[in-house]
């Protein structure tokens, strides 16, 4: 939807401060370290991209899937629920808001065995642990956590109409890409979409070695919010490339917070605490 | 914690009364007791069976989506969200008294010329709004334009809306309650645009004057009928690609068409001219809601009435007492409310009584030419 950015829910009360991100994720930083949370947020943003992909959804759809991730783990613990039934149940919610409903739970299980038996083999079972209804009744709760705010701002079309005013389309499968890999960081939660945008676009010149200061210059805004999220795409790149799945993903899998039975909550996800916990 | 907030935000409205029940929801009337006002509380209902195996209810998820984005002054306000026990969700909205298809069925009010102006403008303000944020109606029918006792028309009932311009660009076409369905839907057409919303409230227009909706049709092809009967054939010369249209079947009427200012004889010649933009049968060529609030027919003479002496049916006029709402709206429920609303008969606002004689006339002067 290409509202106006600037009335939105997604302006109005999703551009976190680093802070607060902080203070949301206080609780699971006591149990993991910032760098194994990091990284259990990449690995999750990729199991969304690969269970996306399988569901035959749009990059967009998949990108708005990862955010409603990002954004239930900035106000719950993983404790609350299992990242695993809460992928599922952000790329489901993210198919009906987007309009390209899955319509039935089997096409969801069979995207996750897709999924699961391409990459993940090592850690999720092919059979779905979860039915239907607990994703249903998941998405409840992430429709409530987000506070309704469905619509979610991408970089891509902004970065289509820079691209378009640079006249210059080799840049744009290169930074396309690199917007891809921003979802795997909090950038998305932390600027607005159009300076993502411009700091792919930024990164995309220097890496094809093409001269696009001049064009910079005239846009006359705050460079400095650009490099600030080039060096935060930079540190993404560095710390994934050091993240060795196989070897420290059982080990983060295994401290991370597991949701356990309580009075409050359990009714509802109960389902997904014994199976998580089996 | 989370517990704690749904909690309060339950216990933050008190009902006052149960309003009415639709197909996906039941609405009440209930107390902000945190502000002290009205609201109307839509409760989504969770069927048995079909609802919740799907989870959400679509049609809610689509009107939370929208109104979350959107805020103005002619657009329902969505206050709140809460979630309840049993994975229910209840909408908190505006408290709205009545709706423009009471005020149209209600014989005993009058609408002079200038009470239309205001309700068009009303409408094309919160239309052009909405188009302006690519979001498409898609039903908009005079029980959809809410009237609250100020006066102020708000557009509601979003559960059919949808942004456009997005990628996955095939809409379906079984959209829009049929009298108010433009051409290019009863034609099976799955690209559309703003035009959609614009023919509706053309529609709407004429109804204000004629006081019966304008275009009555029992099927899709007697609709289509009945609007080339008064527009003229859809030939590929007036709307170029018509007979590409996916059901397109040559309907050919024998009688020449209206001429406009036939049918509304009392209508000023920049009333019929906006008549004619917003009802072109080529969507293309239909006028947008931005062209419709600058045509001559706002620009000039009679200015639009102050939205506080615009006429309420009865009920609302007067202190209402909640028990004789809430019979109203169970008959209402029961019979469609047709015939019962026109009954009850009540004095018109004083204080527009000059301007009343004239008009009276001008408006059954409508109503025997539409018999023709």
């Amino acid at each position: 939807m290409a509202g106006n950015f600037w009335k939105s829910s997604h302006y109005e009360e999703w551009l976190l401060h680093p802070q607060e991100l902080e203070l949301g994720r206080r609780e699971d930083c006591e149990v993991l370290t910032k760098e194994q949370l990091l990284k259990l947020h990449i690995f999750y943003a990729n199991f969304i991209q690969t269970l996306g992909e399988h569901a035959l959804l749009r990059q967009q759809v998949i990108a708005t899937a990862s955010v409603y991730f990002k954004r239930f783990y900035v106000r719950n613990s993983l404790r609350s629920v299992d990242p695993l039934l809460m992928s599922l149940t952000s790329i489901h919610l993210a198919a009906i808001v987007e309009e390209c409903d899955m319509q039935t739970g089997s096409k969801l299980t069979q995207a996750y065995s897709g999924a699961v038996k391409s990459k993940f083999r090592d850690y999720f079972s092919v059979e779905c642990p979860f039915n239907y209804q607990t994703v249903l009744e998941c998405e409840f709760l992430l429709l409530e956590m987000m506070d309704c705010c469905l619509i979610v701002y991408h970089p891509y079309r902004p970065l289509m109409q820079y691209v378009s005013d640079i006249s210059d389309d080799t840049l744009l499968p290169v930074a396309w890409r690199i917007v891809n890999d921003t979802y795997r960081s909090d950038i998305c939660l932390l600027y607005p979409p159009y300076l993502i945008a411009l700091a792919c676009l930024h990164m995309a010149a220097v890496m094809r070695k093409k001269d696009i200061k001049a064009w910079f210059t005239e846009l006359n805004m705050d460079l400095d919010q650009i490099a600030l999220i080039t060096k935060e795409v930079l540190q993404l790149y560095e710390l994934w490339k050091n993240f060795n799945e196989s070897k420290e993903m059982r080990e983060i899998m295994e401290k991370s917070p597991k949701p356990k039975f309580t009075k409050e909550g359990a009714k509802s996800y109960n389902n997904a605490a014994t199976s998580s916990n089996s | 914690m989370e517990s704690n907030q749904t909690g309060t935000k339950v216990n933050r409205y008190k009902k006052i009364i149960f309003l009415g029940e639709g197909q996906f929801a039941t609405v009440y009337k209930a107390e902000d007791l945190e502000t002290h006002d009205i609201v109307a509380i839509k409760k989504i209902k969770l069927g048995k069976r079909s609802e919740t195996r799907d989870g959400i209810n679509r049609t809610a998820l689509r009107e939370i989506k929208l109104l979350k984005e959107i805020e103005h002054e002619n657009v329902i306000g969505l206050l709140n969200v809460f979630f309840g026990h049993n994975s229910n969700v209840s909408l908190v909205f505006d408290f709205m008294d009545t709706d423009l298809e009471k005020i149209i069925q209600d014989s005993s009010l009058v609408l002079t010329a200038r009470h239309i102006k205001k309700y068009m403008l009303m409408t094309l303000l919160g239309m052009e709004y909405l188009h302006s944020r690519w979001v498409l109606h898609r039903d908009i029918k005079p029980n959809n334009l809410l009237i609250n006792k100020q006066g102020v028309l708000k557009i509601t009932d979003f559960g059919l809306a949808k942004a456009y311009a997005s990628p996955s660009r095939n809409y379906t076409h079984q959209v829009v309650t049929r009298w108010y369905r433009c051409p290019e839907l009863l034609y099976g057409a799955t690209l559309y645009g703003t035009g959609v919303d614009i023919w509706a409230t053309g529609c709407i227009l004429a109804e204000l004057f004629l006081r019966v909706p304008f275009l009555q049709g029992d099927n899709d092809i007697a609709q289509l009928y009945r609007i080339f009967e008064v527009f003229g054939n859809a030939t590929e010369e007036v709307w170029p690609g018509v007979s590409n249209l996916p059901s397109y079947i040559e309907i050919v009427v024998k009688n020449d068409k209206y001429n406009l200012s036939d049918i509304f004889t009392a209508a000023s010649e920049d009333t019929i001219q906006l008549l004619v933009s917003m009802l072109m049968l080529n969507p293309a060529k239909r006028c947008t809601a931005t062209d419709a609030l600058k045509s001559a027919y706002f620009s000039r003479k009679p200015s639009p009435t102050i939205s506080h002496q615009l006429p309420l049916p009865q009920e609302c006029s007067s202190l209402a007492n909640d028990e004789a709402v809430s019979s109203e709206h169970k008959k209402r429920t029961l019979d469609d409310g047709r015939a019962s609303v026109a009954k009850k008969s009540s004095p018109c606002n004083c204080d527009l009584s000059g301007s009343i004689t004239a008009d009276c006339n001008t408006v059954s002067g409508f109503r025997t030419v539409q018999r023709v």
